[in-house]
């Protein structure tokens, strides 16, 4: 036994030796890691520092450029009740493409821009019969084609003075797919017009002023604009006055066609939005009546719309009225012949009346999916500027008489990318159909209906 | 219907139900934040997910300290991120939203 306690011992007193060494040496070692430590911790926060900042440089030291590519194929039917006569399309076949930019080069400066092509497959490449041969696939190919167009190129800087935010921005104006619109378009965000009564590209210029410190989430844009240059002298010289390129010259009774507009919200709190448009429209297109001369200077238009939408019913009843969206939006439109023109077939002012409701909810058996249902009416003189809206029927918004609308927006397997649509359109024209929104043209009573289904299906990032 | 329609409607319906995707949503992140916080905070969404990098705000993510940091942007939203239903309900938007638009995301917010 004192054997084994004495060896217990011995091994116990050699062990804290060993312990000892070691223990100082251990420390010391730890000591020099905890000081290399410290250093590549420096060292990191430096680098995440400086990382950050690159990044942050990078980020928006360039255009950002992104893209929305759609293929669809309408099947368009129309008939003319009253003589029976039917026109129809079984595959009007299209393919859109924007190139979206995007740059802020400095807080409060930012510049947005829209590259567009939108082509019917097999189509001639232009309108012009000239050139019959050339397809819109052939165009690219050729060397023959200089057209890019511009659908949207617009800076905007925003500041404040004292207390009054103040953002001011010129260019081409994302005015297409505008407020209410961008539902059926499965858009995510709309334009900024109110889409009732405008919704096609235009180049003006804007101030927006701030109100929200007033009232929640409102503000008033004001907007002037040009629609159309009068005619003018080319740069050829080739008009009445050729040493005047850009100017003079308005044999046609051709003028500029300047618009002002005021709109904004009166409201919005995220939930519930109420949006108000009023537009002037100057030397609007109409008919001279001493030699029936169409798309002269006729006089004046006004355009007028007051829009609501609910975002979300209730508050958290449910995810499905959480995610459902309701709107009622009413309109008219005024137009005002000066003497020797009319304007929709009358030298005295006419007005037309429409009203629009729609809803939007979960499709509920897809993450994203959305089924909206839409229903227009317009008035017989009811005409406003929607020449943009991606209707291949034509505007059902400008339709003088009912439309119908159901549509479903949903990813294409589930994949956010990819959005995708089913969408019918059925149109009742009472009146003369509002194709091309020209006030030339008289709204004569008619028996019209047209349907058109749309599958389209979208590559977006 | 004729055959075109009936072929397209079944190619669409047939595609779409390959697949479905349960996933947070910026977009759905952007609107919760327009109604619930815009005016508590009375900045905009893109004001307050510029407020950090992207880095920040997914350490925040990752440690469930989302809320906090939130907190720390918008300190009168304290008892909407201290809710269960932040927690549960919309904190996974809101990451997504904060995460697109965060200050070196180099994303542009529309307005």
């Amino acid at each position: 036994m004192k054997k084994i306690v004495l060896s217990l011992a011995v091994i116990t007193g050699l062990f804290s030796n060993i312990n000892a060494d070691d223990m100082a040496d251990m420390k010391a070692e730890i000591e020099a890691l905890n000081q290399k430590v410290v250093k590549l911790e420096k060292k990191q926060k430096r680098t995440t520092k400086t990382l950050t900042t690159v990044k942050k440089h990078d980020a928006y030291d360039n255009v950002k450029f992104g893209v929305d590519f759609r293929n669809a194929v309408d099947v368009l039917e129309y008939k003319d009740n009253k003589t029976g006569t039917t026109v129809s399309n079984p595959s009007l076949l299209t393919s859109r493409l924007y190139l979206t930019m995007a740059s802020s080069p400095m807080q409060g400066l930012t510049f947005k821009g829209k590259l567009a092509i939108y082509s019917m497959w097999g189509a001639h490449a232009y309108e012009d019969e000239s050139q019959p041969s050339l397809k819109d696939w052939a165009a690219s190919s050729k060397a023959t084609d200089t057209v890019m167009r511009v659908k949207e190129a617009y800076f905007v800087y925003s500041n404040k003075l004292g207390t009054q935010p103040v953002s001011v921005s010129i260019g081409r104006r994302p005015s297409t797919n505008g407020f209410l619109a961008n539902y059926r378009e499965n858009e995510k965000t709309s334009g900024s017009p109110l889409a009732h009564i405008t919704n096609m590209e235009v180049n003006a210029a804007m101030l927006r002023l701030g109100f929200s410190r007033f009232v929640e989430g409102s503000y008033s844009k004001f907007v002037y604009g040009r629609a159309h240059s009068g005619d003018m002298n080319n740069v050829y010289g080739t008009g009445s006055n050729p040493w005047g390129p850009y100017a003079g010259d308005t044999a046609v009774d051709d003028y500029d066609v300047d618009f002002f507009v005021f709109l904004g919200d009166a409201y919005n709190n995220g939930q519930y939005q109420l949006a108000y448009q009023w537009a002037h429209i100057f030397n609007t297109k109409g008919l001279r009546l001493s030699d029936a001369k169409a798309k002269a200077a006729a006089g004046e238009a006004d355009l007028a719309a007051l829009s609501f939408k609910v975002d979300g019913i209730g508050d958290e009843i449910s995810d499905f009225l959480d995610d459902t969206t309701v709107f009622v939006s009413l309109a008219a439109t005024q137009y005002s012949p000066k003497d020797g023109y009319s304007l929709l077939g009358s030298t005295d002012k006419t007005r037309g009346y429409s009203y629009w409701l729609g809803a939007n909810v979960p499709d509920g058996f897809t993450d994203a999916g959305k089924f909206g249902v839409e229903y227009n009416h317009g008035s017989k003189n009811w005409t406003p500027m929607t020449w943009a809206e991606d209707t291949a029927s034509g505007s059902k918004i400008a339709v003088r008489g009912d439309a119908y609308e159901a549509y479903w927006n949903f990813n294409l397997f589930g994949v956010k990318y990819l959005p995708s649509q089913v969408r019918y359109t059925y149109a009742q024209h009472d009146y003369t159909p509002n194709v091309s929104c020209s006030g030339w043209t008289t709204p004569k009573e008619v028996d019209i209906t047209s349907s058109d289904l749309r599958f389209a299906v979208s590559y977006r990032y | 219907m004729n055959t075109y329609k009936k072929v397209a409607v079944a190619t669409i319906l047939g595609l779409s139900l390959l697949g479905t995707t349960l996933s947070a949503d910026a977009d759905k992140g952007q609107r919760i934040y327009m109604k619930k916080l815009k005016s508590v905070c009375g900045m905009s969404g893109g004001v307050f997910a510029a407020k950090n990098d992207q880095a920040t705000w997914a350490d925040a993510n990752d440690n469930g300290t989302l809320g906090e940091t939130m907190t720390e942007v918008c300190p009168a939203g304290k008892e909407f991120f201290e809710s269960s239903k932040f927690q549960n309900k919309f904190s996974s938007h809101l990451y997504d939203f904060v995460n697109e638009f965060a200050s070196d995301s180099g994303n542009i917010p529309s307005c």
